[in-house]
């Protein structure tokens, strides 16, 4: 026999549900049992939890008898392992449900099986023992790569940024250039703390920045949620964007109503999505999510290592915060603006929701349609072009939470806006925590009452 | 006990090259499990024989020699059919002619039904590969059936006639 001593960490890929493990447990009247079970979930080191979908002998036996044996396959190479395990505690909701649930709402789906598998609960289990045991293996296909050396590389690029902007677009390029990421999105918490907005994409046709998904459905809301990482190895259609939007609409009141002008950028037919939670400081500042046309693209070590890099994202987005927020004073006389020729750009704004129009299109609402017109507002009554973070923060027109609205990550969003949906009206920053607002035609504001 | 048999339909299932999994409990009821590479029943339908490779099942071989209690799976990945049989009376008993035949049958078999699903037939193979030498037949009494195939009706006990 050989040796048990092996680490659950070293036998993760047989942990993602991919081949059906058989469970073996033995009822009081010593009569054993076995079944196969769709997913035994990697916890820690120590612990594995079993998905509970159904009440049958399994469950009936691990409540008389904890002590339960159990064989995996590893999906690739065919080795064998059997677990002597100890069942402690069934959870029904939080993180570790969460992300069960989402898992297996993904191998339903891809076993045909999405209306028969329904977590009732996640079993948890203590691993007393890990046994490889003997027979014949086929080598590994390929070489996993070494995550954490594509994120020390990573973290130096994201470590260089100075501001927020680039920031953003540091951590997209490494995910597509460094971890072969190439569908990936930035989305921040909104300060009401009920909605996410994108504020960075990358590998979309359509940038889809400013549109908003709403929190606690879909993969990426409950990541945000629960804050936990999220991951499905296949095409759920619960766990479809385009439902949790639809689902928000339906039962969100007027005053929970989610941008629905811009259009959320995801893959149509995404297999593999994985969704962490970008923490910092004790709060939730938003949701790094990948996604792949291809199923079983990202494993334990991808989620790892997405987890360390939205660790990172979000400590450099409070400190590049604090910069922001206090802009260098560089002392230049102001520039005014001057006198423009041509037609001019009739720009509409609607209290009611701070949406802008330009001519009779759609550029943005909320708290960076505000902004806009604030600044054009600025613009236009005193011929100002250049504009502080600092006096926007609090400028008393418009009333921006203190605390928990990202500035820089608004500004972000109304320059990517403009510069998609705009030839006239460019923003571009001008130093630390510095904004210039240029004009290539005459504006003329409208502000529309609401009725 | 009026004598649980299988139907014609359910034998020709459990021998088509199923995935089988068998498990045993020793004396503290703690349980063993191992992969089964084959499986054939007799012309009553009630006495089942699993193959082990030995290797790979010592503790099972030694909890069913302890305890004679032995639970089989038989599972269809490609449709998720799912029974299980109960028997206990099991015992070891030696090969029957052909049964390294039968194990290998059996291991084709079931990497023909993986690979439609995506499997690579090295891994498909690999699953219920053996060592002949080290073949072991289990023979017992069916005692209890159930279907297990994932829905409302997993878990429901077969009556028999």
């Amino acid at each position: 026999m050989m040796p048990s001593s092996r680490s659950l960490d070293a036998i993760r890929p047989c942990l993602e549900g991919a081949v059906p493990a058989a469970i073996a447990t033995c009822g009081a009247d010593g009569t054993p049992n076995v079944t196969l079970v769709s997913q035994v979930h990697y916890v820690d080191a120590s612990h594995v939890a079993l998905s509970f979908q159904f009440f049958n002998k399994t469950r009936e036996n691990i409540l008389a008898n904890p002590q339960a044996t159990v064989f995996l396959l590893h999906p690739q190479t065919s080795a064998r392992y059997r677990l002597a395990l100890l069942y402690r505690r069934t959870e029904t909701a939080g993180p570790l449900f969460e992300s069960m649930k989402a898992k297996l709402a993904g191998i339903a789906s891809n076993a045909g099986m999405s209306e028969v598998f329904r977590l009732r609960g996640a079993d948890v289990y203590q691993v007393l023992d890990i046994e490889h045991v003997p027979g014949v293996e086929v080598p590994p296909a390929q070489c996993a790569p070494c995550h954490i050396a594509r994120l020390r590389q990573l973290s130096q690029r994201l470590a260089a940024c100075t501001d927020l902007a680039g920031l953003l677009e540091q951590c997209l390029e490494g995910l597509a250039s460094q971890l072969e990421m190439p569908q990936a999105m930035v989305l921040l918490l909104d300060s009401q703390g009920r909605k996410l907005y994108t504020v960075a994409s990358h590998g979309y046709p359509l940038s889809g920045i400013g549109s908003e998904f709403p929190l606690g459905r879909g993969i990426i809301g409950v990541a945000a949620q629960f804050r936990t990482p999220i991951r499905i190895a296949h095409l759920a259609s619960e766990y479809a964007y385009s439902r949790a939007i639809h689902e928000h609409l339906a039962e969100a009141g007027l005053g929970d109503r989610l941008e629905t002008e811009i259009a959320f950028p995801g893959l149509a037919e995404s297999h593999s999505q994985l969704s962490v939670p970008i923490l910092a400081a004790g709060r939730l500042l938003g949701v790094l999510h990948v996604e792949s046309a291809e199923p079983h693209r990202f494993g334990y070590d991808e989620e790892d290592c997405l987890m360390g890099l939205a660790s990172l994202l979000g400590a450099s987005i409070l400190a590049l915060q604090q910069v922001a927020d206090n802009p260098s004073e560089e002392g230049a006389a102001p520039l005014f603006a001057a006198p423009l020729q041509g037609t001019p750009l009739t720009v509409r704004y609607y209290p009611a929701n701070s949406s802008v129009f330009l001519g009779e299109d759609y550029l943005i609402k909320g708290v960076a349609g505000a902004i806009f017109w604030r600044l054009l507002s600025l613009h236009v009554e005193e011929q100002r072009s250049e504009f502080s973070n600092r006096e926007l923060r609090i400028d008393p027109a418009l009333k921006l939470p203190e605390l928990d609205d990202n500035l820089e990550a608004r500004l972000i969003l109304l320059q990517r806006r403009l510069a998609e949906r705009s030839r006239d009206i460019v923003l571009q920053k001008c130093g630390r925590g510095r904004l210039r607002l240029l004009l290539k035609r005459p504006v003329l504001l409208q502000q529309i009452a609401a009725r | 006990m009026s004598g649980t048999s299988l139907s014609e339909e359910q034998v020709h299932f459990i021998e088509s090259g199923v995935s089988i999994s068998a498990a045993s409990r020793d004396m503290r009821r703690v349980p063993s499990v191992s992969k089964v590479v084959g499986c054939r029943v007799a012309a009553d339908r009630r006495q089942v024989t699993v193959l082990v490779d030995a290797t790979q099942a010592g503790q099972l071989l030694q909890d069913v020699e302890g305890s004679k209690a032995l639970a089989v799976v038989f599972c269809l990945p490609s449709s998720h059919r799912t029974l299980q049989l109960k028997g206990c009376d099991a015992h070891q008993v030696a090969l029957a002619p052909g049964d390294a035949e039968l194990a290998a049958r059996h291991r084709d078999a079931f990497a023909a039904d993986l690979l439609p699903l995506g499997y690579a037939l090295p891994f498909a193979r690999a699953t219920h590969e053996f060592q002949v030498e080290q073949l072991r037949a289990l023979c017992f009494t069916l005692s209890d059936l159930f279907e297990q195939t994932p829905g409302p009706n997993a878990g429901s006990r077969l009556e028999q006639e």
